[in-house]
């Protein structure tokens, strides 16, 4: 079957038949993974620890094969390359990949030059690595930043950077590997606004690995959810959210769809944030004088 | 280590000294180095090392530059007594060795102490060295502190389980340090693995030579300073060779 064949109109993601054991490790990773993701879509990743969320996204990236070794069969093609086929270096400037750990990401003396590092490496002319940096730092609000030390920085503003560095590449696909466990719920707050706001200006695939889904269902297009090495579950937010067996899964109810389900609102009101719920209540009581059994 | 780490670690400054191209500063410490290594003369010896102390001054980094000077003076006396006892070599050599050593230090500490690391590695890409060798050296400087508050981490975290690092004898004490140095290796080794995997994801490797966003750029200012340092090399050097000096 040729590629073009397997790879859906639109589709930017196509990953077919994937099963992937690390080097040494009795048991696969991944077992038979299939999965498409449109462009333009944001797509969270849900499960345990070990469920193989991060080596799936890795395998989109390209660190697997790449840079680990072990048993990889099936197939990966991100916006018409065969992952395992393709140079790292090719598919950087496809694939943005935030790590968890934001000071593990940053590698230069100032931010600026941080953001840079990328683009020096694919060879990106001077002027235009400055347009670039200017841009990406401007995009992400921390221009006034750019010649601070990473040690002068707070937690928050590092993943704003590892962030600029990505998008300073401009990919078409930003992967965010639990990019808010080592910050305060305000700041997590900031950064999912950040990533909606990339989405919505630049039109950029998001996939986010994240555990805090009160944080994330709503920016969300599709929810996936791994166990084992496999998908269970891949669908709207509400559909899976509000699915009593995910939780079997690892995926934590968010408080809001807690608080739903304990509201007399019946199966069409499945609000998964507290503007939604808000507004439903407040249409209860204007109906009905109180929030009453449907 | 304090001593020694102060007469080395950046400090920031705006002074003419720091103003100057970084390859200008390079040039100004090699030739204070290559003139003492090269001079058989206390007397001009003396002269550089009172050159290098007006050069802190300039560089405002006097305070910084004394401090080391306790340990660099320590070292330059171990280094007179090996040339006088065990070399059997005359008091005149012996003071020779060591106002050298003591002279190659001080005109190494003025480099590192007014270059920032970031004018640093852009003077080894000027040199062309290996990209690898040059990332080896950013990384290593970069994580410097990123380390250093792992270490805190770890000793907090060992005092609170009732370890006492200052307790017992040498001996013990160097045995205290174990529990430190074994889970700092540990969270060392992740973190390399952690950056090798951001580096790949960021295209590292990509090209031999990559690009740069900054470019060292010389001004008229240093191209006087580099006829400066040269003719004073120079004759630094004439004397070296040609004047018979005490």
């Amino acid at each position: 079957m040729s590629q073009e064949s397997r790879v859906g109109p639109n589709e930017i993601i196509t990953i077919g038949g994937l099963s992937y054991r690390y080097y040494g490790s009795a048991q696969l990773v991944l077992k038979n993974i299939d999965l498409r993701v449109s462009a333009g879509e944001i797509i969270v990743v849900a499960g345990k620890s070990g469920s193989g969320k991060s080596t799936l996204l890795r395998a989109i990236n390209g660190l697997i094969p790449h840079q680990h070794s072990g048993d990889y069969s099936g197939s990966v093609i991100v916006d018409g390359l065969e992952v395992s086929s393709t140079k790292m270096s090719e598919l950087a400037t496809k694939v943005g990949y935030i790590f968890q750990n934001p000071e593990n990401q940053i590698f230069m003396f100032s931010v600026e030059r941080d953001i840079g590092f990328g683009l020096e490496n694919l060879g990106v002319p001077r002027r235009e690595i400055r347009e670039r940096v200017d841009w990406a730092m401007e995009t992400l609000g921390i221009k006034h930043l750019a010649l601070r030390a990473p040690h002068e920085l707070s937690d928050g503003q590092k993943q704003r950077v590892a962030i600029a560095g990505v998008i300073a590449m401009r990919p078409k696909i930003l992967i965010l590997d639990e990019p808010t466990s080592l910050l305060d719920p305000f700041t997590a707050k900031g950064l999912v606004k950040v990533v909606r706001d990339l989405h919505d200006s630049l039109g950029i695939t998001v996939l986010i690995v994240e555990h805090r889904l009160d944080l994330v269902a709503q920016i969300a297009d599709r929810i996936i959810v791994i166990d084992e090495g496999k998908v269970i579950y891949a669908g709207p937010p509400r559909e899976v959210l509000y699915n009593s067996e995910t939780s079997l899964y690892g995926v934590t109810e968010p408080t809001i769809v807690r608080l739903a389900k304990l509201l007399p609102f019946g199966k069409e009101a499945l609000p998964i944030s507290s503007d939604e719920l808000g507004r439903q209540i407040r249409d209860r009581i204007k109906e009905k004088g109180r929030v009453s059994p449907a | 280590m304090q001593w020694i780490a102060s007469g080395f670690l950046f400090v920031r400054g705006y002074s003419l000294i720091h103003r100057m191209d970084p390859r200008i500063r390079l040039f100004l410490a090699a030739t204070l180095f290559i003139v003492g290594l090269l001079s058989q003369s206390v007397v001009e010896l003396s002269v550089l090392i009172a050159l290098c102390f007006v050069i802190s001054l300039v560089a405002q980094i006097a305070k910084r530059f004394s401090k080391s000077l306790v340990f660099v003076g320590g070292l330059s006396f171990v280094v007179f007594l090996i040339s006088v006892f065990l070399s059997h070599q005359s008091v005149t050599a012996g003071i020779i060795n060591g106002l050298r050593l003591f002279e190659v230090i001080q005109a190494t500490s003025i480099f590192f102490l007014t270059t920032t690391p970031d004018e640093l590695e852009q003077v080894m890409r000027w040199f062309r060295l290996p990209i690898d060798f040059i990332m080896v050296f950013v990384i290593a400087v970069r994580f410097v502190p990123v380390l250093l508050m792992d270490a805190i981490q770890i000793m907090d975290a060992q005092r609170s389980r009732g370890l006492e690092f200052e307790k017992g004898s040498l001996i013990q004490r160097l045995k205290n340090t174990i529990p430190l140095l074994v889970p700092l290796i540990a969270v060392a080794v992740t973190r390399s693995l952690d950056l090798a995997e951001a580096m790949d994801a960021r295209a590292y490797g990509a090209l031999r030579r990559p690009s740069s966003m900054y470019v060292l750029a010389m001004r008229a200012s240093d191209y006087a300073s580099l006829l400066c340092f040269a003719l004073g090399g120079a004759l630094g050097l004439y004397i070296a060779f040609f004047l018979k000096l005490f």
